[in-house]
């Protein structure tokens, strides 16, 4: 273990006082989620930390040369690349701490969007977690690929629109459901997988230090909201990540040494997922005359994931 | 017939659809996103198939599957996203597939940008993948010719059974210009050796591997048929747009978005009084080697004008083979050209004292 002898402490209160290591100035658009959990996962760390990035909105916004707005090392590779970057990164710094030739305890820290999380870097993503680098992978998961003009993702929501499945005479949207990549991660049998919410910053913040805290790979995937690509208001992200908590279409766990761990659960307050959808422009199809059977079917879903989620936790209590 | 404006990548899609194409498979890159994007709304209307990949790898096998059934296939990308496909389109040269494969070149190396760029000429006609091999390539310079070329490329496609790419850039992607869309039929082409269910004949075997025991010699073997059908391309399929180079003194060469400004460039310096001339290759490959050998003998020099450091102006040099002076004026990492710098480019030849320097422009 190696943890820092003095944490800053997850209060509001100590942490105005940690500098920002993403600044304001960067293109991403206002109301975008990624940047507030970029800003949360770095506020989290007390040591120094590297940065890996795949291709993808965070990427092309953050760093237009010869401006970044990253006050880290960082570095962007391809799509498909972030995973095995990091990995690259990682495996230097071991060699370099054996050698002698470096002292200080670094953090590395892949991000990636869900296009190259859940699909085009999966393979790399796959081979740094079986392989075990000590590297935490984060995905901000806006479940589609915003970047190049909102086309599907194997993150994309059961019903969504996009530029890819439109919605038309033939299909009402995405006509899958989407992978649940948090799950595959802890079927990697990683050091820890987690999801999380921006909305819940200090619940957040606790599992970017929990995985860091680790010997080995970690996976978070964290929600994501993009007004552009979900159809909703600027001021809206936030409240739509802690809806899509409450209506448990993104729960919050953990997974760690084989144990599932539910860490909010809204029991009896659990929020019918039309809460989540209605607000958003990419489900309105969803809503109207003839749909219906869609909108039970994206509960079913919800419900079938929750209940298993609980059947997981049940069943990893020791 | 009445014409349409429309994006050179819609029109691109559409044309392909008029052609017989009804699988698409692709993934999203910048500045070719209409292309799929229009796929996906337009082949489920007439029963075709669109499948969005979960990478440029994927895209490209799909195609290589769906084109070993006889299907008339294709995938579009822009520049790096063309670079993953290289490992799939050498299978298919080997394998003799036909298909066809769009690449809206992009400013590069590596992540580059996402402006217009002409920066893939040696990947696309050299064979981008391992082995000898190569694509037949269309360079359109119009969107109309972005839609004669498509239907075109699916039918050399199906005749040599080898993929064909289509070569333009995030200008030709994105402009708009009116154009016909012809109504046609689809040429239908007999497709033996296509894999089409085996009951009640013997299966048949599509494959870019040949080290079987007992057939040594057989990957060579490959090579030359492939080679043979490389020379039948020279041979028959080269085109190339001529513009005033039979009194032409100075002769420039150009393709695609820049021949389009090479072209105004001519005008001017005609204007001028200057006796200029323009070749356009619209086959890259087969390279019209002999057409530029020809006026060689006639041109006192020639100017190769590219959207990068200077790709095609070898092939010219090749074929000029020493008999005039071959100067390059072009702007890598997806620089448009300007009218004005290839004039300048002109009258620097004309009078330059040094008309083999290459001409930097004025950054």
């Amino acid at each position: 273990m190696s943890t820092p002898t003095q944490e800053t402490p997850l209060t509001l209160k100590a942490l105005t006082h940690k500098p920002v290591h993403l600044t304001g100035g960067h293109r991403m658009c206002s109301g975008c989620g990624a940047p507030t959990i970029v800003r949360q996962v770095l506020m989290a760390i007390d040591e120094p930390v590297v940065i890996a990035n795949a291709t993808g909105c965070l990427e092309v916004s953050t760093c237009l040369f010869p401006y970044t707005a990253w006050q880290v090392p960082w570095m962007h590779s391809a799509f498909e690349n972030a995973a095995a970057t990091a990995s690259g990164i990682e495996t230097m710094y071991r060699s370099l701490r054996k050698q002698g030739k470096l002292k200080k305890e670094m953090k590395f820290i892949a991000f990636g969007g869900d296009g190259g999380t859940y699909d085009i870097g999966f393979q790399a993503l796959s081979g740094a977690m079986e392989r075990g680098h000590q590297l935490l992978y984060i995905c901000y998961d806006n479940g589609a690929y915003m970047n190049t003009g909102i086309q599907r993702s194997s993150a994309t929501p059961f019903g969504a629109d996009t530029t890819t499945q439109p919605v038309g005479s033939k299909i009402q949207g995405k006509t899958q459901r989407r992978k649940d990549l948090t799950r595959i991660m802890a079927a990697h049998n990683v050091a820890y997988a987690a999801q999380a919410s921006p909305h819940n910053w200090k619940d957040l913040m606790t599992k970017v230090r929990k995985a860091l805290a680790t010997n080995g790979p970690a996976y978070m995937g964290v929600v994501s909201p993009c007004n552009r690509g979900w159809r909703s208001q600027t001021n809206d992200s936030i409240l739509l990540s802690r809806l899509a908590v409450d209506t448990c279409y993104w729960p919050l766990y953990e997974v760690q040494d084989g144990k599932w761990t539910i860490n909010y659960d809204p029991k009896d307050r659990k929020k019918p997922i039309t809460e989540w959808l209605k607000p958003q422009g990419r489900f309105k199809h969803l809503f109207a005359p003839g749909n219906e059977a869609l909108l039970a079917r994206f509960q079913e879903l919800v419900d079938q994931d929750w209940e298993s989620l609980r059947k997981l936790q049940e069943m990893s209590k020791s | 017939m009445p014409k349409v404006l429309i994006t050179g990548n819609e029109a691109l899609a559409e044309a392909a659809v008029r052609a017989g194409c009804r699988r698409y498979f692709g993934y999203p890159i910048t500045p070719q996103n209409e292309i799929p994007e229009f796929m996906a709304r337009r082949l489920p209307e007439i029963g075709g198939t669109f499948i969005q990949a979960e990478s440029e790898l994927a895209a490209i096998n799909m195609v290589y599957g769906a084109a070993a059934v006889g299907e008339r296939a294709m995938t579009s990308s822009s520049s790096p996203g063309i670079s993953l496909m290289q490992e799939a389109l050498s299978f298919m040269a080997a394998s003799e597939l036909p298909a066809v494969i769009v690449n809206m070149q992009r400013g590069g190396p590596g992540l580059g940008n996402i402006s217009p760029s002409q920066a893939d000429y040696f990947q696309a006609v050299k064979g981008g993948g391992h082995g000898d091999y190569k694509l037949l390539v269309y360079a359109p310079s119009t969107i109309q010719e972005i839609v004669d070329l498509t239907v075109l490329a699916f039918d050399k496609a199906d005749e040599y059974r080898n993929p064909v790419m289509i070569l333009g850039d995030g200008v030709l992607g994105q402009m708009m210009e009116p154009v016909e869309l012809p109504d046609i039929t689809p040429k239908t082409v007999d497709k033996p050796w296509a894999l089409t269910g085996a009951k009640g004949r013997p299966g048949k075997v599509i494959r870019s591997l040949f080290m079987l025991p007992g057939e040594d010699g057989a990957l060579e073997r490959q090579n030359y048929k492939m080679k043979a059908k490389y020379d039948r391309m020279c041979e028959h399929e080269v085109l190339c747009e001529m513009v005033q180079t039979d009194d032409a003194e100075i002769v420039l060469v150009a393709f695609g978005t820049s021949a389009r400004i090479a072209k105004t460039a001519v005008h001017l310096a005609r204007v001028e009084g200057i006796k200029a001339g323009l070749i356009r290759p619209i086959t890259l490959f087969p390279f019209p080697e002999k057409i530029i050998a020809e006026i060689a003998g006639r041109a006192e020099r020639f100017l190769v004008v590219e959207m990068n450091l200077g790709q095609m102006v070898e092939d010219v040099r090749l074929a000029v083979n020493g008999k005039a002076p071959v100067a390059f004026y072009g702007r890598p990492g997806g620089a448009v050209l300007a009218v004005d710098d290839i004039l300048s480019a002109i009258h620097n030849c004309v009078h330059g004292k040094e008309p083999e320097k290459i001409y930097t422009g004025s950054e």
